[in-house]
């Protein structure tokens, strides 16, 4: 099982200032906690389920930049659709990361459809992407990400995690986290 | 020029490049004029919500969107326009074709087109109707600019004194 604030690490690590979209919740609070000084992350309060349409709407306008989302599996679960859009539109720029832990964790672990029956690289491929990669271990998702960062998409890269919480806390304000995040795309 | 030909030079006068929409039968007219313009970039929405975001992205980045739609999918736009455009100020133009009102044939349609102008209201978006062509020019210029400079969605609704109903009972 791989641990979302270790993966998240890792992955900031191999990023230069490549914009990330981090989903509302658990996704958002450990960009954070990992890399609280970069300005090209974008931290979503609320519009949950939203992060697909901003990482997708940004790469369409950027195809200069890799685009990376954090989502979660409660969160795409409310925008499926988006993900046939992505998939239609298929900007090569669009990586799509979704912290799949099988629960709204945030909220006391209610279970969501994926710990029922709903498979999200199967949603995915049914949407319309053929470059979906399910990842279970450390070692899996690292070798993902170096696929994803090095390689034209668009991606999907679901990966299953343990149900730890997370304590990393952004900026509150909406306005200072868009400019900051603007300032970092267009100086 | 008719109503559609001059709603597409506005756009296009004010930098706005990218259509997000869901059409019908009112959005579908002004799609066919701008897609003679190589100058625009459309996006097909499986759900008039994935706007807001796409559009946000889109001026994140660096260029500026319209969504397009129907009044009925404003409902499905509450949440992202509540928590995400307004609080992050995100300025861009909504165009909404507006069912339920003068000439409506179906009952289905009536209480959104009573609700739109509320929604908006409630929720502090601006908002302007065209009802005429001779000056739509000027409305449309004028609530693009408020946009921009208010930093927040601006909504501009197409009634049927506009566009017209159809013959259906």
């Amino acid at each position: 099982m791989i641990n979302r604030l270790e993966a998240t690490q890792y992955l900031v690590q191999q990023l230069s200032d490549e914009p990330v979209i981090a989903s509302c919740g658990n996704p958002k609070f450990d960009l954070f906690t990992a890399a609280a000084e970069r300005k090209a992350n974008f931290y979503m309060w609320n519009s949950m389920g939203m992060a697909s349409s901003i990482g997708l709407g940004l790469a369409m306008a950027r195809p200069d930049k890799k685009v990376i989302i954090l989502d979660g599996d409660g969160a795409i679960l409310m925008n499926l659709n988006s993900l046939t859009t992505a998939a239609s539109k298929a900007p090569s720029n669009l990586a799509h990361i979704i912290w799949d832990n099988e629960q709204y964790q945030l909220t006391g672990g209610q279970p969501t459809h994926t710990g029922e029956k709903a498979d999200l690289g199967t949603i995915a491929r049914g949407a319309g992407f053929n470059k979906v990669l399910t990842t279970d271990t450390m070692a899996a998702f690292k070798k993902a990400v170096s696929q994803i960062l090095s390689k034209p998409g668009p991606w999907i890269l679901v990966a299953k995690i343990d149900s730890a919480g997370a304590l990393g806390r952004p900026p509150k304000s909406p306005v200072y986290i868009k400019n900051q995040f603007m300032e970092a795309l267009l100086g | 020029m008719e109503w559609p030909e001059k709603i597409v030079s506005v756009l296009k006068a004010n930098d706005i490049c990218s259509i997000s929409f869901v059409p019908d039968g009112v959005i579908g007219k002004t799609l066919k004029i701008a897609e003679k313009d190589p100058y625009f970039h459309f996006t097909t929405l499986a759900r008039e919500e994935e706007g807001i975001g796409i559009i946000s992205g889109e001026y994140f980045g660096g260029r500026y969107g319209v969504l397009m739609m129907q009044n009925a999918g404003l409902g499905n736009c509450v949440n992202a326009l509540a928590s995400l455009a307004i609080p992050y100020q995100v300025p861009f133009l909504i165009l909404i074709s507006q069912r339920g009102e003068l000439g409506e044939f179906h009952a289905c349609h009536v209480t959104m087109g009573r609700a739109t102008r509320k929604i908006l209201d409630s929720m502090g978006i601006q908002h302007f109707t065209l009802h005429r062509e001779d000056n739509l020019e000027t409305i449309l210029n004028g609530a693009i600019k408020t946009a921009y400079a208010s930093y927040q969605p601006v909504a501009v609704i197409l009634p049927t004194t506009l566009v017209g109903w159809k013959d259906e009972k």
